[in-house]
């Protein structure tokens, strides 16, 4: 049974230090005087319960999984992505995109703005839905979404280290489309039925190409760690040394979260959001950014294994949120990336988008699998 | 696999009740049949993203369409009724309502065969102009459907863009007409207003423009590879089914049919011109955006001809004499003779002096006299019928006037929409459920044209 306060005590051990907040701050500094700010986390330090709440916060698996790299970077990245997505989608178009709400900061507040309206949203659920289902299905997505966090690590900030980190999080990641498909069923409706049968043939064809180029990646490596994968790469990033790999991942994650041109289950032009076709209010709003979750997953994985994860300049001030913050700027650019093809590709159609899976995409991950397997024989990491 | 043996399962099927309290034009016994042989039935509109102002009712076995039936007819309006209770003049607004892109291409039509029943010669400078409006309004339309066709595909630039250069056409019809869609500007015996030299020139240079950047289009739409994965060898018509289906326009050319009323029987000014019938031979979808895609660089060479002609021609002279002062059937056709000279003598010849004036301002503008001069019109008796090759193909008026009454007897309209409507739907046998967009937009369908 654990006590009060050794509960505190096996909080505190394992923090997240950022010296920004847990620094004093002096104001001035004469000859026998100090003046400062005592630190912000110190201010509740004797009062209890206060004191736990805030041990809490900063234990390193929850600030993991709700702060960085979790829920609420992940909520920083929906807002700013979806308002970049449609800012340089308008930039294209000769159009100004979102302006009115914030013009002085060029509408990047939009994202907050709907969302919020769908809060007021009247949430219809039809008569023909499973309904205690089609309500529960949306929230569930969040497991998901947030248990690969708990494998993934952000430098020192991770939930549970372990050396299978990789496949699990892929794994775990695998999870959506299932609850997607789910949710195609509760809805009950031809549309949603048509829509989650192609989110099932496109699981089905980018599945095991996004599988094989990962696991080139930790076979070049020798290890399925994200920390040692990435320690690894401290001197060359590893889409350079495979970039065969690299490739058939990007394509992968394209298909994975339904990014143009492979926008196949949500085409709204065909089946009209396909699984989602029924939603309405903030159930709509879970839904519909739940594409952008996966894909700051994956972009997050991609970063980790060919990118250098966390490799960059470290900031004093941020401690350990520093790595932290060199993953989320590698992972925002690469959702950058993927949210630009919106303005110059159409959408493939559900056949063709399992034939390029099954054949190019295919050979470009066996090739890539082959020349993994000939670098980690030769060991070029060790001899780097 | 040989000793597969089928189980039927004695599931109770029951039809949705909107096919009998809608009146859905379904066989009865389709949704039954349809689910026992592991089909499905989908109703794509009108409500639908995709599917404009009509209804498809769509059998799907697995992705495949077995079947499409049309439901057409959410928005006609009774164009031929409401013909009938209106003056002859009346109807060039209503009738240029179902494609108000294509206004010219569809008030040329009408108006040409109320030309034909007066036997009404047009001035030249009458006849440049309105074969200028016709190939402006041609271009906004073929831009159009292009963008309908990208944004079916889910390609939202190459939506926005053509959306974004038709509005030079549109600005051009207001400079000339003063309406951007809708112009009612095309009126029996010549137009209605003068185009001036300023004008001719933002036509040109709006032109360069849009060619300049039809190359950036084709860029990032026509040549793109997606795009060209989608739409090559998808809703094949061949030569023989395209005549078979009665097919109009670019879509008959997209299938190998060199046929363009334009070229065939030569009205206005397209004889003296010189341009090309643009075809194709595949026949599938692709070709018949290609079609469009270049008819409207024909279109602006055609421009560009009329332009330079426009500004050697004297402005003016843009209303047929024999218009002016039709009130006399017989001076008429002594005007028609004279007519031919210039404008001016025919003027002088046609005697009194009340009739005198109404025609000096006949001739270069219709201006304040237009009710005077057409609301009296009246045609011969008979049957006067024209083809017109409007932007998505032939359309066909046909006037049956009793001679006395200053209303048409009976007025046929049949429009391109209307004839395609059967190749479309054949065509999409045996696509992909995804294609069914694909193909409507390579259609250009416009379900206000069809249903009049």
């Amino acid at each position: 049974m654990l006590s009060y306060s050794s509960l505190l005590e096996m909080f505190r051990q394992n923090s997240v230090g950022i010296p920004l907040i847990t620094r004093k701050v002096i104001l001035y500094h004469t000859a026998n005087k100090i003046a400062y700010i005592p630190p912000l986390t110190s201010l509740f330090a004797k009062i209890p319960l206060l004191n736990l709440i805030v041990a809490l916060i900063f234990w390193k698996p929850f600030f993991a999984v709700v702060f960085a790299p979790g829920l609420v970077c992940i909520l920083i990245a929906i807002l700013f992505i979806i308002w970049f997505e449609r800012k340089v989608t308008a930039r294209v178009q000769w159009r100004y995109g979102p302006l009115e709400v914030s013009r002085s900061v060029g509408g990047i507040i939009q994202p907050m703005a709907d969302g919020m309206r769908y809060f007021f949203q009247e949430v219809i659920v039809h008569r023909e839905a499973h309904r205690p289902y089609f309500l529960q299905f949306p929230l569930i997505t969040f497991l998901p979404v947030l248990l690969p966090i708990l494998v993934i690590p952000a430098g020192a900030i991770y939930a549970i280290n372990t050396p299978y980190s990789i496949p699990a999080a892929i794994a775990l990641i695998s999870l959506i489309p299932m609850i997607i498909v789910a949710i195609g069923w509760a809805s009950n409706s031809k549309y949603a039925y048509v829509g989650s049968l192609r989110e099932a043939i496109m699981y089905f064809s980018y599945e095991v190409v996004l599988i094989i180029s990962a696991m080139a990646m930790v076979i070049v490596y020798g290890s399925a760690s994200a920390l040692t994968i990435v320690r690894e790469q401290s001197v060359l990033p590893g889409i350079v040394l495979n970039p065969f790999a690299a490739l058939a991942f990007f394509v992968a994650i394209a298909m994975a979260t339904s990014r143009f041109p492979f926008e196949i289950p949500e085409a709204d032009q065909e089946v009209v959001f396909g699984p989602f076709i029924e939603y309405t209010g903030i159930i709509f709003g879970v839904v519909m950014t739940l594409a952008y979750e996966k894909l700051y997953l994956l972009c997050m994985l991609f970063s980790i294994l060919f990118l250098g994860g966390w490799n960059g300049p470290f900031i004093p001030p941020l401690g350990d949120l520093s790595p932290a913050f060199w993953l989320f700027i590698k992972t925002i650019a690469l959702m950058m990336i993927f949210v630009f093809f919106r303005t110059f590709y159409a959408r493939y159609r559900l056949d063709q988008a399992l034939k390029i899976g099954w054949s190019t995409l295919m050979a470009l991950a066996i090739v890539a699998l082959g020349v993994g397997i000939g670098l980690g024989a030769v060991n070029v990491v060790g001899w780097l | 696999m040989s000793d597969m043996k089928e189980y039927s399962l004695p599931v109770p099927v029951k039809p949705p009740a909107e096919i009998e309290s809608l009146e859905l034009p379904v066989p009865p016994g389709l949704e039954e049949k349809a689910l026992k042989e592991d089909e499905l039935v989908l109703f794509v509109g009108p409500q639908h993203g995709g599917s404009g102002h009509m209804r498809l009712i769509v059998r799907v076995h697995g992705d495949v369409i077995k079947e499409v039936i049309p439901d057409p007819g959410f928005v006609h309006r009774g164009m031929e009724k409401l013909a009938e209770n209106r003056l002859y003049i009346q109807n060039i607004p209503l009738l240029e309502r179902p494609a108000i892109m294509d206004c010219i291409n569809f008030s040329l039509g009408y108006v040409r065969a109320i030309e034909k029943a007066l036997d009404v010669e047009v001035p030249e400078r009458a006849r440049y102009i309105r074969t200028m409006m016709a190939e402006i309004c041609r271009i906004g339309t073929h831009l159009y459907d292009a963008g309908i066709l990208a944004v079916f595909l889910g390609h939202t630039t190459g939506f926005m863009w053509p959306f974004a250069l038709r509005e030079l056409t549109c600005e051009a019809l207001m400079r000339v007409t003063g309406a951007r869609i809708t112009a009612s500007y095309i009126v029996p015996g010549g137009v209605r207003r003068d185009v001036d030299r300023g004008t001719l020139n933002y036509i040109n240079e709006a032109m360069t423009y849009i060619q300049h950047k039809l190359k950036d289009f084709e860029r990032v739409f026509i040549t793109n590879p997606v795009t060209i994965a989608r739409m090559k060898d998808v809703a094949v018509l061949s030569k023989k089914e395209a005549i078979k289906y009665g097919l109009v326009g670019p879509f008959l050319r997209a299938s190998g049919v060199e046929y363009d009323v334009r070229a065939v029987e030569p009205y206005d000014a397209y004889d003296e011109l010189t341009w090309d019938v643009i075809v194709a031979d595949d026949g599938d979808s692709y070709s018949r955006f290609l079609v469009r895609a270049n008819e409207i660089q024909q279109s602006i060479g055609i421009i560009r001809q009329c332009v330079k002609a426009l500004k050697e021609m004297p402005e003016g002279n843009i209303i047929s004499a024999d218009i002016a002062g039709k009130k006399k059937a017989a001076k008429a056709k002594a005007k028609a003779k004279a007519g031919k000279e210039g404008e001016k003598e025919g003027e002088k010849e046609g005697g009194e002096g009340e009739e005198k004036k109404e025609e000096k301002k006949g001739l270069d503008s219709i201006k304040g006299a237009f009710f005077r001069t057409f609301g009296r019109l009246t045609l011969p008796k008979g049957e006067y019928t024209t083809l017109t090759e409007a932007s998505r193909g032939t359309v066909l008026y046909t006037i049956v006037s009793d001679g006395q009454s200053n209303a048409p007897y009976r007025l046929r309209m049949v429009t391109p929409g209307w004839f395609y409507l059967k190749g479309f739907m054949e065509s999409l046998k045996g696509c992909r459920l995804a294609d069914l967009q694909a193909v409507y937009g390579s259609f250009g369908y416009f379900p206000p044209e069809a249903d009049r």
